[in-house]
């Protein structure tokens, strides 16, 4: 059985371009273990609360607590929407990320690949591959890094059934195995199928943070509820 | 038309039998035009690479001036070569006035600009594409500049390309420093000139459809990279 993660602390973070606030005072003591699935519609704040917690960019105020060295966002990976695939072969694609190559990573990178449906194309141009298997080969990249973390930012959104598959099931074992997942979707469904807890976010507000079970079936607020009868669109 | 055509024939029996003057005006065309953008490559590339991937002062500025720079008349830095290196120059001492060196020296001047400017574009688009990715998994500046390079490979072979295109048809610099000295300085562009002034239309017309033929393989080798290693739907490593 893995550790147990401290929780992650978010203390009165805020983003803001131009004086406009795409993240307004957030405030949240989120579990380190499980998927938290990040819901809202477009323009909520989902893709700048990922890009605040992976340090991509930084927040006008407030801070992002870990409580621990070996658990933190030092310690992460980010999975884009868009895979950014770089010009050479998949097996290239999945080491570059690591500083020093050692054996029993090119051992990993080969497991990595087989559990994404991508054995025997480590010698294939990674351009050539379909949109699905590039956001497959991103996730690769992204756990050959043992990552404690993991941000995902919508990677189903383009991609084929098969792939969706694939990566959800990777996601639960490596959740179950102790990593931290946030994964940012408009798929409700999927939601329900991934979340252990869920973010809703509207207007870079958090309007809930609360266990899937319980969001999903008793939402508290109305802007929620109308999120999830499909009032407010996020198309 | 009758001169046109005969002009042709002419131009033809002296490429196919290997005609000692062509060959000695087409080396020294290849000669001065692969040394001038390799040079150029050596200081264009890495320059352009830097403006792309750093953030500094006057960056802007700098940049601005390169683009500017791209447009330069060739008989203006003809004339400023000119005058830096003859007797009287601040480089005279030299003594490299009417020599391919200074020749060189000034398709430099001609090509690094658009060899930087062009390097900039190629290795900036790749840094926008890229910069979230590498930052997101802690990847250094050395490392993701060497990915840059990589990953910009073909488009940097036709940046070279583009440059080599504007070397060898340069005409107006190179006839200002070297003089056109028969058997030291003559290249194709000037030799047209100097051969058409004396009407020496068939000389003149074998190295015109010389330089034509090179014009056409470099904008099909062009196409060709672009094609074959730049189409999404047709990528080879």
């Amino acid at each position: 059985m893995f550790k147990k993660n401290p929780n992650i602390n978010i203390n009165n973070i805020s983003y803001s371009i131009n004086g406009k606030f795409l993240l307004n005072r957030t405030s949240l003591d989120i579990s380190g273990n499980g998927i938290t699935v990040v819901l809202g519609a477009n323009g909520a704040g989902k893709t700048i609360f990922l890009k605040l917690l992976s340090g991509l960019i930084n927040s006008d105020n407030g801070k992002i607590k870990t409580h621990s060295n070996d658990f933190s966002f030092g310690n992460s990976a980010m999975v884009f929407q868009e895979p950014i695939i770089l010009r050479r072969s998949v097996l290239s694609n999945i080491l570059f990320v690591i500083e020093k190559i050692q054996p029993h990573q090119k051992i990993m990178a080969s497991e990595l690949m087989d559990t994404l449906g991508l054995s025997g194309k480590d010698n294939q141009n990674a351009q050539t591959l379909s949109a699905g298997e590039k956001q497959r080969l991103s996730l690769a990249r992204a756990l050959i890094t043992q990552p404690k973390i993991l941000l995902l930012d919508e990677p189903t959104a383009n991609i084929e059934p098969t792939s969706t598959i694939y990566i959800e099931n990777v996601l639960r074992r490596k959740s179950s195995s102790g990593t931290k997942i946030f994964f940012v979707t408009h798929d409700i469904n999927q939601a329900k199928r991934l979340a252990n807890d869920i973010i809703y976010l509207e207007n870079g507000q958090v309007m809930e943070y609360t266990k899937g079970s319980i969001f999903f079936k008793k939402p508290t607020t109305l802007s929620a509820q109308k999120y999830l009868s499909g009032i407010i669109s996020d198309i | 038309m009758g001169q046109i055509t005969n002009s042709f024939l002419e131009a033809f029996k002296l490429i196919f039998s290997f005609d000692p003057e062509l060959i000695e005006i087409l080396y020294l065309s290849f000669e001065i035009t692969i040394i001038a953008v390799l040079i150029s490559s050596f200081i264009g590339i890495p320059l352009g690479t830097v403006l792309a991937c750093t953030r500094f002062y006057f960056r802007k500025a700098i940049i601005s001036i390169f683009f500017a720079l791209m447009g330069l008349p060739p008989v203006v830095v003809g004339l400023f070569v000119y005058l830096i290196f003859s007797r009287s120059g601040t480089l005279g001492w030299m003594g490299l006035l009417y020599s391919p060196t200074v020749m060189i020296i000034a398709q430099i001047i001609l090509i690094t600009p658009i060899i930087c400017c062009l390097t900039f574009q190629t290795i900036e688009s790749a840094h926008l594409k890229y910069r979230e990715f590498f930052q997101s998994f802690h990847i250094g500046r050395l490392k993701a500049v060497n990915a840059y390079i990589i990953d910009s490979r073909f488009e940097l072979i036709t940046v070279i390309l583009a440059g080599f295109g504007r070397s060898i048809s340069e005409v107006g610099a190179i006839i200002i420093v070297g003089g056109n000295i028969d058997h030291l300085t003559r290249v194709m562009t000037t030799a047209i000139a100097l051969e058409t002034s004396k009407g020496n239309l068939s000389l003149a017309m074998g190295l015109g459809i010389i330089l034509l033929l090179i014009a056409v393989f470099v904008n099909v080798a062009m196409i060709f990279v672009k094609n074959k290693f730049l189409n999404p739907s047709n990528q080879d490593l």
